[in-house]
């Protein structure tokens, strides 16, 4: 569905995106992820041909989206980061142009109008002007706008920003529906939400391309997978000290220490073997107090942290 | 085509919405009473040369409509559409740069032609009212609204061309009245060398000097060679703006 092939953009003194390729597949949920700042929103412009690649090239559904732009611009659904909309417009009448715009008429369009305003949860808004909308409405609106002409891809540049919890899980819900028959890429800050949702993560950072993978694979990767919580009551320094000989620990934290004596370690610990036996007896074996003993599975969040920032794990 | 008329229906709609719009055609309504009204009292009092068309495009009041329109009603064009972001919905759903740009040039055209009804109004009122009594040479007027029509066409291609260089609207308004002006200044400077007697600026001067083409124009003189260099212009300045529009695109 998408092919890109050594995607580059670069700006006036600095280079966003950086020789990126990758491919989509038809069908796939595709989670596109990077810290602030990593060349995001540039890769997912040039996808949808706003901007003009330094070098390299794109193609969706087949078309190259320089060479064939209008073809390949038909078969997208793009929503842009911060969804701008003509303010002075009321819903309703937003749609029918945009829908009008990509080539629907008649009786067609005014069911599919319907339709996806059901889908998105505009239909109560359909009047008001879009500039009285709050944010989360205007997501909406924006959203209605990418689905208006059934494109086989959807490209959606943080559609859940700014939600409340409520609406960011109607969008996932929402997401997953259409995965199963759009093929669709979404760059998110929201990491459980890409857990739950996507085939398949895509990593990028300083424009570079870190990973590309399940979201399962990348956390099974992981060389510093999971960590484990400790509250004992002792003293914490000849803890730590004790607890770092331990094999498969990789660091230990101090978290916190109550006035009557209790210490919370969180410890990280390596992927292959559990310490929580291990821990125990040095517990028993030291006369230390144990009431909580738990270990927490490695999640998008580790592999995004250590991907992104790898000298600092 | 089908992409343009949908743009220009969009675009039409909004410039009859915005309340800038009525507030433009108030402004220049007032304005363009006033000189008609000067004008009327001008042959009222003395006996002088010159018609009701002739005293009417060569006043002041006049001219400040011609400065004040372009920059209002092509400031918001480019710029809004930029600030707000909705230009990249509008180029990434399939529509061309150039039907992007036809489309909001030839609204502005339409809004324009609809800003010089009213003017046109007092002239068939006033023949009306005074039964014939008072004659309106019809060259003159056809002349009038020529040259208003054709300087116009240029003056917005230039309104399009600084609405595209900005997203600040104040600013894009700024830059089309510092051109406009300047290209007025240019075309007086031009009479004046030739007034001169600087035989070489004569001919250029038939084709530079706004303020010579209204004059001839209002008495019902139409030249082709003005229609010529502002129609070619406007071509120029269009395509400059695409390329503005389509280069900003290779950059940011
Ligand atoms: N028009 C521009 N001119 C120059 N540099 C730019 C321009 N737009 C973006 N950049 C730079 O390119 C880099 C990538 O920006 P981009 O907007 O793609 O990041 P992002 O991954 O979408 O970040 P975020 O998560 O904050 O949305 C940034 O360092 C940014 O400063
Ligand atoms: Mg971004």
């Amino acid at each position: 569905m998408i092919d890109v092939k050594n995607l580059t953009k670069r700006y006036v003194g600095r280079t966003a995106v950086d020789n990126i390729s990758f491919q989509v597949g038809q069908g796939e949920i595709v989670g596109f992820l990077g810290p602030n700042g990593a060349g995001k929103t540039t890769t997912l412009r040039m996808l949808t041909s706003y901007l003009p690649p330094s070098s390299g090239t794109v193609s969706i559904a087949g078309f190259d989206v320089f060479r064939d732009s209008l073809k390949a611009r038909k078969q997208i659904g793009y929503m842009p980061e911060n969804v701008p909309l003509y303010e002075d417009m009321r819903v309703k009448e937003y749609l029918y142009f945009r829908a009008k715009l990509k080539g629907l008429s008649g009786k067609d369009m005014r069911e599919r109008i319907g339709k996806v305003m059901d889908r998105c949860g505009v239909t109560d808004v359909r009047k008001k002007m879009i500039s009285s909308l709050s944010k989360g409405y205007r997501q909406r609106v924006g959203l209605a706008d990418t689905l208006v002409h059934a494109p086989q891809l959807l490209i959606l540049d943080e559609p859940t920003n700014g939600l409340d919890p409520n609406q960011i899980r109607q969008v996932r819900e929402l997401v997953k529906e259409l995965g199963r028959d759009h093929t669709i890429l979404i760059s998110t800050h929201i990491l459980p939400e890409v857990e739950a949702t996507c085939d398949r993560v895509i990593i990028i950072s300083e424009g570079k391309l870190r990973a590309s993978d399940t979201p399962q694979n990348l956390v099974n990767r992981l060389r510093t997978a999971g960590t484990v919580s400790l509250e004992v009551k002792t003293d914490p320094a000849a803890a730590t000290e004790k607890m770092k000989k331990v094999v498969g620990v990789r660091k230990v934290a101090k978290d916190s220490v109550s006035e009557d004596g209790w210490c919370r370690f969180t410890l990280r610990v390596e992927a292959t073997c559990d310490v929580r036996e291990e821990l125990y007896n040095m517990a028993a074996a030291n006369h230390w107090p144990l009431r909580e003993l738990a270990r927490h599975n490695a999640t998008l969040e580790d592999v995004f942290v250590e991907v992104t920032q790898a000298e600092q794990v | 085509m089908r992409t343009f008329r949908i743009l220009l229906a969009k675009e039409l709609r909004s410039f009859f919405l915005s309340p800038i719009a009525y507030v433009v055609l108030a402004l220049v309504m007032l304005f363009n009473g006033v000189a008609f009204y000067a004008s009327v009292r001008i042959l009222q009092t003395a006996p002088s040369e010159g018609s009701l068309v002739t005293w009417t495009f060569n006043s002041p009041w006049f001219y400040l409509s011609y400065f004040t329109i372009f920059p209002l009603i092509t400031m918001r064009l480019f710029s809004e559409e930029q600030k707000l972001g909705t230009i990249e919905t509008l180029l990434t759903a399939p529509v061309r740069t150039t039907e992007m740009i036809f489309s909001k040039y030839v609204a502005t055209v339409i809004f324009y032609c609809v800003l010089w009804l009213p003017s046109l109004l007092n002239f068939c009122v006033f023949q009306w009212i005074t039964r014939g009594m008072t004659e309106i040479p019809t060259g003159q007027l056809i002349g009038s609204y020529t040259i208003v029509l054709t300087m116009g066409l240029f003056n917005i291609a230039i309104g399009c061309f600084a609405s595209s260089l900005t997203k600040n609207q104040i600013v894009a308004a700024i830059l089309s009245f510092s051109m406009i002006l300047l290209h007025f200044l240019l075309g007086a400077f031009m009479l004046y060398l030739s007034g001169q007697n600087n035989q070489q600026f004569a001919e250029l001067t038939s084709y530079f000097a706004s303020i010579q083409h209204i004059k001839s124009f209002a008495s019902g003189l139409i030249d082709t060679r003005p229609i010529i260099y502002y129609v070619s212009f406007t071509a120029l300045v269009l395509s400059l703006t695409h390329q503005v529009l389509d280069f900003r695109r290779w950059k940011t």
